[in-house]
């Protein structure tokens, strides 16, 4: 059967036909309204299109764990954590070799005097001579220093992001 | 209703003097321990066995000579209240005038700073930080003294560590500050003022007799931490997508 709808009830029935929720029957009057009406017709191609399909959508509400979900998902892991402990172990052995093999703190502080006196003879003009390379010692250097960057690494991982960071995320 | 409008001022001026009577009880403990902040960047006290005849370039009057006080304990220095306020006057001033002036140059960066350094557990990192930057230090320093070439770059490596650590300092001071608005319930006041406050506790902090030194030094490495941690504050923090193409 054949109906014959005014403008403003299919503007009312717009969205539902527009969504197919619309009885056949219903439907079928609306699209004999809108062949013959063009201001409808023009509402009805409006509400076809992409942005307005979008704004028409009810957004769900969020769950309520859905932030301490993110929140856990974005947190470090306990084995990254781990591994910032565990990585003094390997610094606490270098830096005791390190001291023992430079004959203790004094040892140190002779190196530290030694740049300092080497840096003044630099500011003077003279150039000063390198000290004696001992491949262990830049050996264990080494490895502290890279180390040491390694977990400085591992730390600015697991470092709390700033308020600003948390409200892009 | 009128003392709490002048609660800044009253908390600044007891950390002030708290700072100088510590800094008195820190200089009567000299050479028993290092005392950084009371003695080392002041110059020596006038037990020092000046020649009374001698001029002064920066103290003609030699007022100190007259405020000088044996300890009441055996064993320490005298106790020396003119020194203490030299000391306040000086490195206190610094440290507040340094700290102040982080804040001021690099404000947006000094709150991301601030911020995730009042994050949990932000100062346990920054610390953490702080300890392996000094043992990166010291390796690179060392690395670079068996080298002729980078030998010159020592001077620079040391700057921007003392910079970084100032940086960081300015930025705890602040933290400092606020935590001491938020336990006190003291009244809005300008963040330069809690800043001030913070600086305050912080020299006195260093000032400590015995232990000041080594609270100085875990305060300077949370800073060079944070600093570090923090990327001198960039909201963005460290990232290497741009390296990523």
């Amino acid at each position: 059967m054949d109906r014959v709808l005014a403008c403003a009830r299919v503007r009312v029935l717009m969205e539902p036909y527009v969504d197919g929720e619309l009885e056949p029957a219903i439907a079928a009057a609306v699209r004999v309204h809108l062949a013959g009406c063009e201001e409808c017709r023009r509402q009805h191609d409006q509400a076809m299109s992409l942005p307005f399909r979008m704004k028409a959508l009810a957004s769900p509400p969020p769950r309520e764990t859905l932030v301490a979900g993110v929140m856990r998902a974005v947190a470090p892991t306990r084995e990254v954590a781990a591994r910032a402990w565990t990585l003094l172990a390997p610094e606490a052995v270098l830096l005791a070799f390190i001291l023992w093999y430079l004959s203790g703190l004094d040892g140190l502080s002779s190196i530290a005097s030694g740049v300092f006196d080497d840096l003044q003879g630099l500011a003077g003009g003279t150039l000063p001579a390198p000290p004696q390379v001992d491949v262990l010692l830049l050996l264990a250097l080494i490895a502290l220093t890279a180390i040491a960057g390694y977990h400085l690494s591992i730390l600015i991982r697991i470092a709390p992001p700033g308020l600003h960071n948390r409200r892009h995320a | 209703m009128t003392l709490r409008r002048y609660s800044w001022a009253i908390l600044i001026g007891l950390l002030a003097v708290a700072g100088i009577v510590l800094a008195v009880a820190d200089i009567a403990a000299d050479r028993r321990w290092p005392n950084p902040m009371a003695q080392v960047m002041v110059g020596p006290g006038p037990y020092a066995k000046v020649p009374p005849t001698q001029t002064l370039r920066f103290d003609r009057t030699r007022v100190g000579d007259k405020l000088v006080f044996e300890a009441p304990l055996i064993g320490f220095g005298p106790l020396n209240p003119y020194q203490a306020v030299r000391a306040f006057l000086t490195n206190g001033a610094g440290l507040v005038l340094l700290a102040l002036a982080g804040l001021i140059l690099f404000p947006r960066r000094a709150r991301n700073a601030v911020e995730r350094l009042e994050a949990s557990p932000g100062p346990a990192i920054a610390l953490g930080a702080g300890l392996l930057l000094v043992l990166l230090t010291l390796g690179a320093v060392t690395l670079l003294r068996f080298t002729l070439l980078f030998l010159a770059v020592v001077p620079l490596v040391l700057a921007v560590v003392l910079v970084a650590a100032l940086f960081g300092v300015g930025c705890i001071s602040l933290a400092i500050g606020r935590q001491l608005h938020d336990r006190f319930h003291l009244p809005e006041a300008h963040p330069l003022i809690a800043a001030l406050a913070g600086a305050l506790v912080v020299f006195d902090l260093a000032v400590i007799p015995y232990a000041g030194v080594i609270a100085l030094g875990a305060i300077a490495m949370a800073g060079l931490g944070l600093t570090v941690v923090t990327r001198f504050g960039s909201s963005n923090g460290w990232s290497f997508v741009d390296l990523d193409w």
